[in-house]
């Protein structure tokens, strides 16, 4: 060539590549979660953007802050810290204290996440992990402040607490749910769309089920996961007398399309998912009846969570044997 | 439709529109450096010297050594002209190898192929002779000497013959203008492979975005009105259909186990410009010396698809072809999934180049990677149902070894898993660093990588 030669990039094939990066499929989940917290300020009020802020911050402050201990390179931008964050708050209940959600974030962060290895290389969901922290920890202010369910109002001039649906059934019993919340079709229409007091994550059935449309489109969640957990907390449900009740409260939806769906967290093979999701929607519906909380999906997802690496090992791709070396 | 059984990839655009509806144009360049290693193996013995003249079609290259062959393939001078020198030079596959420069006669007359009498009955050992003395190896890709993979083993029968017309790496046409433009070459030369391997059955398998060129071979089968009449058969578009095995999985169903070749399931696979080029040794006892390939991408100013004499620099195609535009940032010799990347661009065309790509840098996969997310993506791409994604974190950690059980000796690096792979973990090259320390039993492993994806 007589023109001075270019530069051409040596690097190994294939030279294409298909679909979303890891930091892409993060930030479209980011996303895909913007509806449920707008409606979630909505209703309960301006209160929950600085719960979100509080608990995105304290996610990116841990992240940050392990990964400049460990002389590693920083890891903020591939979207996975701030989805940790939002997925905590997801599961907080809207009148919690200010500070509570970063100390949530962190925990998570630094013990279910960094201390493994950072992102690919946890057991557990750290963003459940931060919830059941709070959980142990801070039961009262856990449980006591979910808020009453006003639309329209972004700055409320008073808040309003008022029980979940799901607390009433079980500490009350029954009989004094149907009377209190009625259990007719309106009741449930407004459990669907999310006029409820419940956690910021869970309210609107419908809004999760567009966010978990879009990921499904985008090809980063897929359905065995979710399906099987409604139809695993289902059968259970049938018990109940009030199994509708059951699925439409709580935060089965949140957790089983944003919550179990993690890559990291949840085994890989088809046959493998379906088995989680049905063990997951079973336990979910064992704590809920016979156990001692209201809720139940964040422990049993994290149960799973743990039984997850031996899927993996029981549930490999099948092929067919080595039969010698080619003559 | 027709696929192969697991895995596998589709590409939302293959980018073959850019040099599909263009004609085979032939160029012969001023100057050729025909390397003497064109195959796995020992390289070829150059019975040439400096100044001497040689003839297009004539040997230049013996696949002999010490008296005995080599189990190679001869090379042939593929242009009319004088040797410049036999030297080393640069080689698109090992770095270096031995080769002969020959400067083109540019005056030289069109060389005549006499038709060998009786032609189409020679006995079977006379034609595996002229394949092999024709210098034919496999142009899929492989390169494996073809009279040595047309001769069966004692005992050993195949039923079928598949004629691979897959073309199932993006970009590539170069099978698909073949196909069109010499269909009546392909299917004389699916007769006679057929005729050597004693089968009655052939299939010729395409691809369904090659459809204009599965209707031209079925008219020209049916014009032929020959016994065995090939079969035309449209597969599903793809990646990695063109593969020996998935192909027999698309087109019969049967699986060659792994560690087995496709005869142990009684078939024969060979490309289509394969069975032009043992035509063409078998009818006029040509030896191989042209090669046909695309010139693609959108760092190429002018697509084609080329004829071009073996040895031709790919530094000449390229003036052939109007130029590289300025922000070229990767050129590969092969196709973008299993091809390799040149860093330099007076590399000679080789028997097997089956084409030659110039992307910009917002056509090439950055590599960059991070760690694996395990979504399972691998697992669902890749055709044999290995674990990629678990060999790459093992041999990432030091214990290459220990991959055996994920299929690390069965990969053929078709890069399906890689391609898919939202981490952009170059998971081919954590296959092939595990099949390395295989040979030399010992563990390797790569410093963890920067994780800033
Ligand atoms: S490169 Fe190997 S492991 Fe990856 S998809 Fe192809 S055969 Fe499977
Ligand atoms: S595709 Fe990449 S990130 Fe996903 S499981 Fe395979 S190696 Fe891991």
């Amino acid at each position: 060539m007589t023109e001075a030669s270019p530069q051409f990039l040596l690097s190994p094939g294939p030279h294409l590549r298909s679909g979303l990066t890891t930091k892409q499929i993060m930030w479209w989940v980011n996303v895909s979660l913007a509806p449920i917290f707008l409606w979630a300020i909505s209703i309960y009020g301006v209160r929950v953007v600085w719960v979100l802020v509080s608990g995105v911050l304290g996610a990116l402050f841990a992240e940050g802050f392990v990964n400049k201990c460990r002389h590693q390179k920083q890891t903020l931008g591939d979207g996975s810290a701030v989805l940790t964050g939002i997925l905590l708050v997801g599961t907080l209940s809207p009148g919690i204290p200010i500070w509570m959600p970063f100390t949530g974030s962190f925990v998570a962060i630094v013990f279910a996440k960094m201390l493994f290895g950072g992102l690919g290389y946890n057991i557990f969901n750290p963003a459940l992990i931060g919830r059941a922290f709070l959980m142990a920890t801070f039961p009262l202010a856990m449980t006591t402040t979910w808020l009453k369910a006003r639309p329209g109002l972004f700055f409320p001039p008073d808040a309003v607490t008022q029980a979940t649906p799901l607390n009433i059934l079980k500490m009350e019993g029954l009989t004094s749910a149907v009377k209190t919340l009625g259990l007719g079709s309106k009741f449930y229409g407004e459990l669907f769309l999310g006029l409820r007091a419940g956690s910021i994550g869970e309210v609107s059935v419908l809004l999760i089920l567009l966010g978990a449309g879009l990921l499904l489109w985008k090809g980063i969640i897929k359905l065995p996961i979710p399906l099987s957990i409604l139809a695993g907390l289902g059968l259970i449900a049938i018990f109940s007398k009030v199994p509708l009740f059951h699925l439409l409260t709580g935060g089965v939806w949140f957790g089983a399309f944003f919550m179990a769906t993690d890559y990291v967290t949840a085994p890989m093979s088809p046959k493998a998912q379906i088995i989680f999701g049905l063990c997951v929607g079973l336990i979910t519906g064992v704590i809920r009846l016979w156990g001692g909380y209201p809720e139940g999906i964040c422990y049993a997802i994290l149960i799973m969570n743990a039984v997850t690496p031996a899927l993996n090992r029981w549930f490999r791709p099948s092929r067919p044997k080595w039969e010698g070396t080619p003559s | 439709m027709n696929t192969f059984l697991r895995g596998g990839v589709s590409f939302f655009d293959d980018q073959k529109s850019q040099t599909s509806h263009k004609p085979i144009e032939r160029f012969v360049p001023k100057e050729v450096t025909i390397p003497l290693s064109q195959h796995l193996g020992e390289p070829a013995r150059p019975i040439v010297a400096r100044k001497q003249k040689v003839m297009r079609g004539d040997c230049i290259g013996e696949a002999v050594s010490g008296g005995v062959t080599t189990g190679g393939t001869p090379i042939h001078a593929s242009v009319t002209g004088t040797v410049k020198r036999v030297a080393l030079q640069p080689h698109p596959l090992l770095v270096e190898s031995l080769a002969v420069v020959i400067e083109t006669d540019p005056n030289a007359a069109e060389t005549v192929w006499e038709e060998v009498p009786g032609w189409m009955d020679l006995p079977k050992g006379k034609m595996l002779e002229q394949i092999a003395s024709a210098g034919i190896v496999g142009l899929g890709g492989a390169q494996f000497p073809t009279y040595r993979k047309l001769k069966l083993p004692e005992g050993v029968k195949v039923d079928t013959l598949i004629l691979n017309g897959a073309e199932c790496e993006p970009y590539l046409t170069s099978d698909h203008r073949l196909l069109l433009e010499m269909s009546l070459e392909v299917l004389q030369g699916a007769k006679l492979i057929a005729k050597i391997l004693g089968v009655s059955k052939i299939l010729i398998g395409i691809e369904e975005n090659k459809k204009d060129a599965a209707d031209v071979l079925r008219i020209a089968i049916t014009k032929q009105h020959t016994s065995p009449s090939p079969k035309v058969v449209l597969c599903q578009t793809r990646y990695p259909q063109g593969s020996e095995k998935q192909l027999i999985e698309a087109l019969t169903g049967r699986v060659v186990p792994p560690g087995k070749l496709p005869m142990h399931v009684g078939v024969m696979v060979q490309n289509v410009a394969t069975a032009v080029a043992c035509y063409q040794a078998i009818r006029y006892r040509r030896p191989l010396l042209d090669r046909i390939l695309t010139v693609s991408g959108k760092g190429i100013l002018e697509p084609k698809n080329v004829s071009v004499p073996i040895g031709t620099l790919v530094s000449d195609i390229v003036t052939f072809c109007g130029g590289i535009h300025q922000r070229t940032n990767k050129v590969i010799v092969g196709g973008p999934m299993m091809g390799r990347a040149l860093g330099r661009l007076d590399i000679p065309v080789i028997k097997g180049t089956g084409g030659l790509l110039f992307l910009r840098a917002e056509e090439v996969r950055k590599e960059i990677y991070g760690p694996c997310i395990s979504c399972g993506r691998c697992l669902e791409a890749c055709p044999l149902g290995l674990e990629p994604n678990q060999i790459s974190i093992y041999t990432e950690a030091g214990r290459s070894l220990d991959t055996e059980s994920f299929g690390t000796k069965e990969c053929f690096e078709c890069g399906s898993c890689a391609y898919v792979c939202p981490a952009v973990r170059p998971l081919v090259q954590f296959i092939q660093i595990a099949k390395k320390s295989f040979q030399t039993g010992s563990q390797f492993g790569l410093a963890r990588p920067e994780q800033n994806l």
